[in-house]
């Protein structure tokens, strides 16, 4: 795996949070555009941050009343594209969340996207720090 | 195999396209920018509906979708786009969670041809669908050469088979039948065997199509193959359910399991019905006569060797007949062709009832169907022409082949109805014995051939067993016959020329060609060979060829001294039957640009007498275009009187007997003045032959005949000759009888009045 070259994400990579934001993650995601000419991690991390508000918003609806369905849903979209942006505590408890579905442990459900809102709020947070500076 | 290439190029384009299916933004983002780079061209779709209306009108080399999708998820697209026409073999990758085995489970319910877990290890992925699309194509690669393979079986009508032994303990049954096992066969197959791609068949089905003798050797075949597992080919008649019969060739290699034991064959079933129609049909061409069906002269050879090994190994005799029709050229000639074949199918059809004639000779039977199997040689053979052989592989004595002759003498009793007509037609048969008159086919065909000659010779129509004796003259003969043959296309035959004369006036006012053959350095004389002519038809052609060099030399001595007279030539009364003499005779005088009276036919009275009714109406033709007739040899046969008054004919020839004893005997010159006063009476000029006297001449003087031929005059000259005698003798008037010719001419009333045309 080559150095990612000092530019605007490099730069970005080194300002992320280490705890919500993986830096190997974020460097396969630059590795995919290395010269950075198709803005790709700008452009991800902006869609990734549209799309986590929309599923959020999505979530909040779904938890009163509550919609197995959509949260299944939401969970398991998020879980794919915050693991693919490094935000691997969300991912993690999207898993957590979707696991909890499959199971049928309804009762343990609120405390897991409890946590998984305030984590989704800091992740976006910390990909909007990383994308002001750019 | 370059085809296949070809397709694959097609198949393998440079940038794969991928239709990426994906709820999620960012995966589809970020999945595309990873595949790209890595040599797939992407078209996003983010949903299961967005994928289905994609593919509506586009086509993707795969297709990876999402598993799990709000609205249509990937399983139900997946299932969705197999029910699109192209697309049931279209590689899906399908795209799950790690921890969900479940949907694994689901992807391959739904179609996927493979799924994938999610992840960011993009080079993965990117392997994974580079192996789907070569295996896809691969797997189209082979359903194309199946269907191609398929094709071709059908069209060469051929398919395979699969056959498992049973699964028994070793002693418990043995024979094909009895192990029927388990028999698979391809489509193809089925059709060749009369089934339908969906029906089941049986191997016993199977073995009942073939007809009861073949199917007994077939089982016996089949077992013996199976028992000692070696290579399976044969060739075997089966009547097919809708009653069609047909040949199929049956061909398989015995299969081996780990341990090297036989489990069962593989092979291909193919109708051969019409290549070995196609090889009946070549065999029987080169082996039978076109014309009667019957053996021909090869076939008759080969059954005649055949016959003389059997002979030869149980010692008894065998027999050849040689059957040669008599006079059949005649009614070829008269008839025409076409009724000469007629009569030879049906005298073929006779000469098979005389004997226990076989058409089909099993080379098999003749091995193995014991001592009495080259019964089925024998057979009437056509060895061509109007020669036909009977074999008889086994007679008792010459009394058996005696009795066949009989038999065949007999056969030709009854008229044959030819051409509109009642013929009868009568055969001459010559019969060799082995081992008497020959130990091989050679031997036996040339003694037959002499023993038939000698039954010609002695009156035809009978049977006659060969006998060294007759070996000397009829060889003698037959060598005659065939270098008569090719003596006129060798240019061996000569016309002679001998001068008719008036005696008044010492002029040459005609003259006689008369044929003779130049063979090699011996002038061989009419008499030698116009028999033998006459005898083989040959008189024909050599009397066609008389007619065209008569009117040759007319043209020459025309040109060379002024004759303007006629040339006559003898011809055969069969040549006055044919009715396209006349048409001869204007060729002949055309091609030579003489007139018709340049040529005059003799015709011999006995030959006319003989055939009165057939000859008159060409003689009245002949007359019509000025050809003039001469009767040849007058007063030997028995004239009818009351015909000779109305026949179309200009001269009669006193033969030469009556002119030989003329001053001699008293009886000879009553007959000549009778001929004379007869031809008189009926305006007819008359001619004396054989002159070879002074008395002679003076007496037919005398007596009123002042035309004569004979040597007292000349001899039959080559042509060149005729033209010396004519200016050394003739005009020089230095012979002995033109003195005293000289003497009559100054009598001029006479001269006046005879005068010829």
């Amino acid at each position: 795996m080559t150095q990612p070259p000092v530019s605007a994400p490099g730069a970005l990579q080194a300002q992320a949070a280490p705890y919500l934001l993986d830096a190997q993650a974020l460097a396969n995601l630059a590795q995919l555009d290395p010269t950075g000419a198709n803005k790709l991690l700008e452009r991800v991390l902006t869609t990734y941050c549209s799309s986590l508000a929309r599923l959020m918003e999505q979530l909040a609806a779904a938890r009163r009343p509550f919609q197995a369905d959509t949260v299944k849903l939401v969970t398991h979209t998020l879980k794919s594209s915050s693991a693919s942006v490094g935000a691997l505590r969300l991912a993690a408890l999207c898993s957590q969340a979707e696991q909890a579905l499959r199971d049928a442990r309804l009762d343990d459900l609120p405390a897991i996207l409890d946590t998984l809102e305030i984590e989704a709020r800091h992740v976006d947070a910390a990909v909007h720090q990383l994308l002001v500076p750019a | 195999m370059s085809l296949p290439h070809a397709f694959d190029a097609d198949d393998s384009p440079e940038r794969p396209k991928v239709l990426l299916v994906d709820d999620d933004e960012v995966t589809l983002m970020l999945t595309e920018a990873a595949l790209r780079e890595r040599g797939f061209d992407i078209v996003e779709a983010s949903s299961g509906e967005r994928a289905l209306d994609l593919l509506a009108g586009w086509t993707p080399d795969i297709i990876v979708l999402d598993a799990v999708m709000p609205g249509l998820d990937g399983f139900a697209t997946c299932q969705a786009l197999r029910g699109l026409t192209g697309f049931e073999n279209m590689p899906v990758l399908m795209l799950t969670g790690l921890d969900d085995e479940a949907s694994i489970t689901r992807a391959y319910q739904a179609g996927a041809t493979d799924f994938f877990v999610k992840s960011n290890q993009w080079s993965l992925l990117s392997g994974r669908l580079r192996y789907l699309l070569r295996s896809s194509r691969t797997r189209l690669e082979l359903e194309r050469s199946k269907s191609k393979l398929a094709r071709a079986q059908d069209l060469a009508r051929m398919g395979s088979f699969d056959w498992r032994k049973p699964l028994v303990p070793p002693g418990a049954g043995t024979g094909f039948a009895a192990s029927a096992g388990s028999l698979s066969l391809a489509p193809e197959a089925l059709r060749v065997f009369g089934y339908g791609p969906q029906d089941t068949v049986t191997l016993r089905q199977l073995v009942r199509m073939v007809p009861m003798p073949e199917r007994r050797g077939m089982t016996r075949v089949l077992s013996g193959v199976q028992t000692q597992s070696t290579v399976l080919a044969i060739d075997v008649p089966v009547n097919l359910q809708d009653g069609r019969s047909r040949v199929l060739h049956v061909e398989a290699e015995p299969e081996f399991n780990e341990h090297g034991h036989a489990v069962g064959y593989t092979g291909i079933v193919q109708d051969v019905t019409d290549r070995r129609v196609a090889e009946d049909r070549i065999r029987h061409l080169a082996n039978f006569d076109a014309l009667t069906g019957l053996p021909n002269r090869r076939q008759l050879i080969w059954r005649t060797e055949r016959a003389l090994d059997h002979a030869r190994r149980l010692g008894h005799q065998a027999s050849m007949l040689l059957i040669d029709l008599d006079r059949f050229k005649v009614i070829n000639d008269t008839l025409g062709h076409a009724a000469g074949d007629e009569l030879l199918v049906e005298v073929a059809r006779r000469l098979r009832s005389c004997v226990r004639h076989s058409d089909q000779v099993m080379d098999a039977a003749l091995e193995s169907a014991g001592l009495r199997s080259h019964r089925s040689l024998e057979a009437v053979g056509r060895l061509g022409g109007d020669e036909f052989i009977a074999l008889l592989p086994e007679v008792a004595d010459q009394d058996d082949a005696d009795r066949v002759a009989g038999r065949i003498l007999e056969s030709m009793r009854e008229p044959v109805w030819v051409g509109g007509q009642e013929c009868f037609v009568t055969a001459s048969v010559g019969i060799a014995m082995y081992p008497n008159d020959g130990l091989s086919v050679a031997d036996l065909m040339r003694n037959a051939d002499v023993a038939m000659y000698s039954v010609k010779n002695t009156g035809r129509n009978a049977a006659a067993i060969y006998s060294p004796m007759l070996a000397g003259r009829g060889r003698e003969k037959l060598e005659l016959e065939s270098a008569l043959h090719k003596a006129i296309e060798r240019n061996e035959l000569v016309l002679h020329y001998q001068p008719k004369i008036d005696v008044r006036s010492a002029r040459m006012v005609g003259a006689e060609a008369l044929m003779r053959w130049q063979r090699g350095s011996t002038l061989v004389a009419p008499a030698d060979f116009i028999p033998l002519a006459e005898e083989t038809g040959l008189i024909v052609p050599l009397s066609e060829w008389a007619l065209r060099e008569a009117a040759r030399q007319a043209k020459i001595w025309s040109v060379n001294f002024g004759f303007a007279d006629s040339i006559a030539v003898n011809l055969p009364n069969r040549m006055f039957e044919r009715s396209d003499l006349v048409e001869t005779i204007h060729q002949s005088v055309s091609a030579y640009g003489v007139p018709h009276r340049a040529i005059q036919l003799e015709i011999t009275e006995t030959g006319l007498m003989k055939d009165l009714q057939n000859v008159i109406p060409c003689l009245h033709r002949l007359t019509e275009i000025g050809v003039e007739i001469s009767i040849d040899d007058f007063g030997t046969g028995y004239s009818s009187l009351a015909y000779l008054t109305t026949l179309p004919i200009s001269e009669l020839k006193i033969d030469r007997s009556f002119v030989r004893d003329l001053g001699i005997t008293p009886q000879s010159s009553a007959v000549v003045t009778a001929i004379i006063a007869l031809a008189r009476s009926l305006g007819l000029r008359v001619i004396a032959e054989g002159v070879e006297n002074m008395r002679q001449m003076e007496v037919l003087h005398r007596l009123g005949c002042t035309v004569m031929q004979g040597f007292l005059f000349s001899r039959p000259i080559p042509p060149d000759d005729l033209e010396l005698w004519l200016q050394h003798t003739v005009l020089p008037r230095k012979a002995p009888w033109i003195v005293q010719a000289g003497a009559d001419y100054i009598d001029p009333p006479r001269s006046t009045v005879i005068s010829l045309p």
